[in-house]
């Protein structure tokens, strides 16, 4: 095996950042990062959602100029933001999103990626297909070379991407949060195929973000927190669970009070949201819901697991009315809601956080107080006059805004220009007025940081001993076990498993994966 | 507010861009640039009539400007307007044509209404192919514009063809005197009257209503709208309506005020200016109204008086051309600096 | 009939050559709606280099250089400054339209249309009657079209190059993950669909025709851009979409003679149009199938921070 990058010196580190600094706008990504990674070791980078462990990846690979320090691999300076710089130097990336076009076939995906030399700028299919054949021989063979690279299964893109980045004979291989698409079974699989590698000598950085998973592959260990480098490589023999822990989430923060909700209903137990056999038909990325039975009383918070893509956003879009329930019924408040629009439905108090809060939740471009008022135009009020104020509405807005601490200059602003955090204040600053009888939170705290977490799992259940009703969709375990009063598992559409707390880790972590029925 | 201000400024250089450029090629092809410049200023302001004329060729400038205004917030590029101008126009001509013994209030009222109509469904066809199956609207409302030119063309040349005509390009017969409620300069009271009523009335409507603030919602991003509530597709529907209604509206102030009859091509380039006016006027309806009057006056300068200004029409075309080019860049390269950041909307 | 099929290649060849060019913007992610404008550059450009030289030769050169730099002050426009695409591209039409016009007069001082004696060869002339009718009259620009069309096939689909290009329009992270920069594909993008619409301009004015009329091109350039979404911008399917409307308007070329008394002229002249629209349509239902099943890839386009 040659080593393009030139002999590494002996017993210099493989990788070796210094000062890197990155920062979006106001955001700073990385600030003073400095990392030494040894050869042939597993190495893993750990940190909350947002501590900056894909842009430093981004940054190793290339793809992300920083603005300030340097990458070197093996001793050699890497030139800044050049993707094809990082390859010749021996270092391969393999990313959190498939890096393929997804109306290539394999082999021209691989040709695209793949700096592999030979090859000729002109080729034919046959010729294409037979340079690849034996890259692909675990994942199908050569039959799979014309296949379209967005008709195949997650796991086997996930390998062609691996694949794809060993195919250049990368001596220092980085992979970021490879495990967040694959089911266990495959975990154990990457894992094995990592060892393997490592004992061949090559450098492994990988992202993760379980400490069970950091466990059970990594040699060495580095924390991310806030940009910044909060624990270094350190030995994993040498360092305990708690301690990582602790660097990871950092010191207990001034803990934010959380806003009281006025309570909408009395305490008694009414059924605010009740699914009744529910099926929708599937989407291209997820099951849709099968035989779906789950009821949200009053003052209570339901949780739903399940590894992301088992159909969490068919129910929680059922919900909403954004897709239609085929068979089944949807009741809101009691009464029918089976083919109510979404309007209809917000009039009678569903309050949503969707997944995606930049996408979904808030209009980025629009300024703050008409992402703030847009619960307020759909709703029926019978007026003399269709004519509005624009004064009054800034200043509903600016009021609620101020009542849940949003950080803002002028509500004029473009919501963009808010961080993780108050975006999501914002979205429950509309989402939490009064009028809300049962709200359905979906990701509510992804990629927040720990303050504005906790901030928002508070108000939750403060919305709960209000009286309101709450169905909380989460992927994050811990999360779900401290706040819901149940528990249900989505595993392939359907509801597996329901539990009650105290929850068993083990029991709920199987049915997640299907080992439990 | 700052940031209102800023784009204000940032238009008004890239407009000021645009001209210069355009004067560099009228300087560089033999113009005298300031006998240029004095004689737009005749004939847009100073010279007998022009004033008038300025304002009578903003008039269709700004109605279909403000239909572009409302699609465009709604974030639906619906760039019909010549075709919804056309077939209006054609729709009242039939009316008018039709019915020419009729009162003259009641002829007007429903020629206008008809108008109305036929703009708005020539709008709805390509409107309801996007809500309902993505159908991209950029392609189908070009295609209705030629279309609507050939509807147009064939009435002239046909069914309503003035047989004693003798001009080059066919024309039809006149309407009849009483339905006119302009003379031939295009500006009464009348039509003052109408065109700055409606102009307040889809301000109220943008800016004063909830439909207003939800059309700018679904323009900015239909996902978050539809996640809070709103009937995306209704609002799509509604906005291409209102926009053709704008168009064909327009196209019944032609023939009712200085037209009086329709000529095969008349004002060719009229739909694809009301976007650039639309834009330079920052998708507002007062900016719209004077960026209206603005190249209203230029029009007027260059087809009005073509002796006092000596520029060929075409010069016009240019002129919008590079203002079109150059209108919509926005200085964020000096914010954004990443490598190889390209912009993301470059498909439709 | 042979003459409509003469005229079919006749009215055909422009609309290809510009369709592919399209099927370059297109592939790349640009949805090019200046190829109308950049057309009829390259058709006045063909006809004043080559009366000022006296060579034809030199004319096309001239034109393929300038519409290529026109080309390029679009992508400056509408990469590194972030104009809106679809705005930007109406106005490089306009800009080619209005420009053509205006230096019509200011160069010949003509208006409307000017005669040139500056002609593209063609190799089979003469015949009047029989099958030789079908390929007699074309210019060399017609004969080579086919070739153009297979270069363009080989280019976007059998070479690094069109893997480059089309992995940069349809998932640029895919193309930066690969150490291309998406924006200087489309640049090159850009720029061979400039000197394509060169050819196709150059073919309109010296190839079939002897002249160049004011807005000669008479939406053509869209209906190319449209056959290449009638074609799934693939460079074969939009050759064919090309050759389908050079059919449209054979017929109604042929039409204005046979069947003027029974069917308007105009209506026969709307059917390309609706087809249009009805393309768009069907082209939208397909190709929103497709992106449904890439619904999990809308998430991946690079958040822009």
């Amino acid at each position: 095996m040659t080593v393009p990058g030139g002999p590494a010196s002996a017993g210099g580190p493989a990788v070796r950042c210094r000062s890197l600094g990155v920062s979006f706008g106001a955001v700073r990504a990385l600030h003073g990062v400095s990392l030494d990674l040894a050869p042939g070791r597993i190495h893993a980078l750990v940190g909350q959602n947002g501590a900056g462990k894909t842009t430093l990846a981004k940054v190793l690979g290339g793809l992300q100029a920083p603005d300030a320090g340097d990458v070197h691999i093996a001793g050699r300076k890497l030139p800044s933001g050049d993707v094809r710089a990082a390859r010749a130097a021996g270092l391969a990336m393999v990313h959190q999103h498939f890096s393929l076009p997804p109306s290539f076939t394999v082999a021209e995906a691989l040709e695209l990626t793949a700096a592999r030399p030979g090859g000729r700028s002109v080729y034919r299919r046959a010729e294409l297909h037979q340079r690849w054949q034996d890259d692909v021989a675990e994942i199908g063979g050569e039959a799979v070379l014309s296949t379209r690279i967005r008709d195949l299964p997650v796991e086997t893109r996930q390998s062609l991407e691996i694949m794809r980045a060993l195919a250049t004979e990368a001596r220092v291989l980085v992979l970021d949060e490879p495990t967040a698409l694959l089911a266990p079974a495959a975990i154990d699989a990457l894992f094995e195929r990592l060892r393997r590698l490592r004992d061949g000598g090559v450098t492994v950085l990988v992202v993760l973000h379980k400490l069970r998973e950091v466990a059970a592959v990594a040699d060495t260990v580095s924390v991310l927190r806030d940009g910044e480098l909060a624990l270094g490589p350190i030995e994993m023999s040498e360092v305990s669970q708690g301690r990582l822990s602790d660097a990871i989430v950092g010191p207990a923060s001034q803990a934010d009070r959380a806003v009281g909700v006025e309570a909408a209903t009395g305490t008694e137990r009414r059924t605010l949201l009740e699914l009744v056999r529910v099926s929708s038909r599937e989407s291209a990325f997820e099951p849709g819901l099968r035989d779906v039975d789950l009821r949200v009383e009053a003052g209570e918070i339901v949780g739903i697991a399940g590894v992301e893509g088992n159909g969490q956003r068919s129910l929680v879009s059922v919900i909403a009315g954004l897709d239609v329930a085929a068979e089944g019924t949807v009741l809101i408040g009691g009464a029918d809601a089976t083919r109510a629009p979404p309007a209809g439905r917000r009039l009678r108090g569903l309050r949503l956080v969707p997944f995606d809060r930049n996408s979904e939740g808030i209009s980025r471009r629009a300024p703050l107080w008409l992402n703030q008022s847009a619960l307020r135009l759909v709703e029926r009020r019978r007026r003399r006059l269709p004519l509005i104020s624009l004064r009054q509405y800034k200043q509903q807005a600016a009021m609620e805004m101020d009542q849940w601490r949003v950080r803002y200059d002028a509500v004029t602003q473009p919501a963009e220009s808010l961080s993780g955090g108050n975006v999501q204040r914002l979205i429950l600053s509309r989402e939490l007025a009064p009028g809300l009888e049962v709200l359905v939170a979906a990701q509510p705290t992804r990629g927040l940081d720990f303050a504005a977490t906790d901030f928002v799992r508070r108000s939750l259940r403060g919305l709960r001993d209000a009286g309101a009703g709450v169905l909380l969709v989460s992927s994050d375990l811990d999360e779900l076990f401290e706040n819901s009063d149940r528990l249900h598992v989505m595993y392939g559409g359907r509801i597996v498993a329901r539990f009650e707390a105290p929850y068993d880790r083990r029991a709920v972590g199987d049915a997640m994966t299907g080992a439990r029925r | 507010m700052t940031g209102s201000l800023q784009r204000v400024a940032s238009t008004l250089l890239l407009v000021g861009v645009s001209f210069l450029l355009t004067t560099l090629i009228l300087w560089a092809s033999g113009y005298r640039v300031s006998e240029v410049f004095s004689g737009v200023i005749e004939g847009s302001l100073t010279a007998t009539g022009a004033a008038t004329s300025s304002i009578r060729w903003a008039i269709p400038l700004l109605l279909i400007g403000l239909g572009v205004v409302i699609g465009f917030r709604a974030g639906f590029f619906n760039i019909g307007g010549q075709g919804q101008f056309y077939v209006g126009a054609c729709c009242a001509l039939v009316v008018s044509l039709g019915w020419r013994d009729g009162p003259a209030p009641l002829v007007v009222l429903c020629g206008t209404a008809a108008a109305i109509m036929a703009g708005s469904a020539w709008s709805l066809l390509p409107g309801y192919l996007r809500v309902r199956f993505g159908t991209d609207e950029v392609l189908t409302t070009l295609m209705m514009n030629f279309i609507g030119a050939l509807v147009l063309q064939y009435l002239t040349a046909g069914p309503m063809r003035n047989p004693s005509g003798t001009g080059q390009t066919a024309a039809s017969e006149r309407i009849p005197e009483a339905f006119r409620i302009t003379d031939g300069s295009g500006v009464s009271a009348t039509a003052l009257l109408l065109v700055g009523g409606v102009a307040v009335l889809v301000w109220l409507l943008l800016e004063r209503t909830r439909f207003g603030l939800t059309i700018v919602l679904v323009g900015r991003n239909p996902t978050m709208a539809r996640w809070q509530g709103i009937d995306v597709r209704r609002v799509g529907l509604v906005t291409f309506a209102l926009s053709g209604a704008l168009a064909g509206l327009a196209g019944a102030v032609e023939l009712y005020g200085p037209g009086a009859r329709l000529v095969t091509g008349f004002s060719p380039e009229v739909g694809f200016t009301a976007v650039v006016v639309a834009l330079v006027g920052l998708l507002s309806v007062w900016g719209t109204a004077a960026a209206a009057i603005f190249f209203g006056g230029l029009q007027s300068a260059i087809l009005f008086l073509p002796i006092v200004t000596d520029l060929p029409p075409p010069a016009l075309v240019l002129l919008h051309g590079m203002v079109a080019l150059l209108v919509t860049v926005k200085f964020r390269s000096v914010r954004w600096r990443r490598p190889g950041s390209p912009a993301e909307a470059l498909t439709a | 009939m042979e003459q409509i099929l003469a005229t079919t290649l006749r009215s055909a060849a422009p609309l290809v050559l510009v369709a592919t060019a399209g099927v370059f913007a297109f592939r790349a992610g640009i949805f090019h709606l200046g190829l109308e404008g950049l057309m009829i550059t390259g058709a006045f450009t063909t006809v004043a280099v080559g009366e000022a030289t006296g060579s034809v030769e030199l004319g096309i050169l001239a034109a393929i250089g300038v519409c290529m730099a026109l080309s390029a002050v679009y992508w400056w426009v509408i990469g590194p400054l972030g104009a809106n695409v679809i705005i930007a591209g109406l106005g490089l039409t306009s800009v080619g339209l209005g420009g053509t016009a205006f230096a019509l007069g200011a160069i010949f001082d003509r208006r409307g249309s000017m005669f040139t004696d500056v002609v593209l060869p063609r190799p089979v002339s003469g015949t009047t009657s029989g099958p030789g009718v079908i390929v007699s009259e074309h210019s060399i620009l017609v004969w080579i079209t086919p070739l153009i069309v297979l270069a363009a096939w080989i280019v976007l689909r059998r070479s690094r190059f069109g893997l480059r290009m089309t992995a940069a329009g349809e998932y640029p992270f895919a193309a930066r993950t690969a150490g291309v920069n998406p924006s200087i594909v489309r640049l090159q993008a850009l720029l061979i669909a400039g000197g394509l619409c060169a050819l196709g301009g150059a073919e309109l004015s010296v190839g079939a025709l002897h002249n160049f009329t004011e807005n000669m091109t008479n939406g053509r350039g869209f209906i190319a851009f449209v056959a290449v979404i009638f074609g799934a911008w693939h460079p074969i399917g939009a050759a064919f979409a090309g050759l389908f409307f050079g059919f449209a308007d054979a017929i109604g070329i042929q039409s204005q003679i046979n069947i003027t008394e029974r069917v308007p002229r105009e209506f026969v002249l709307m059917i390309p149009f609706v087809l249009t629209i009805f393309a768009v349509w069907l082209g939208g239902l397909w190709r929103r199938r497709s992106l449904e099943a890439e619904a999990g890839y809308a998430e991946l386009r690079e958040p822009d921070y």
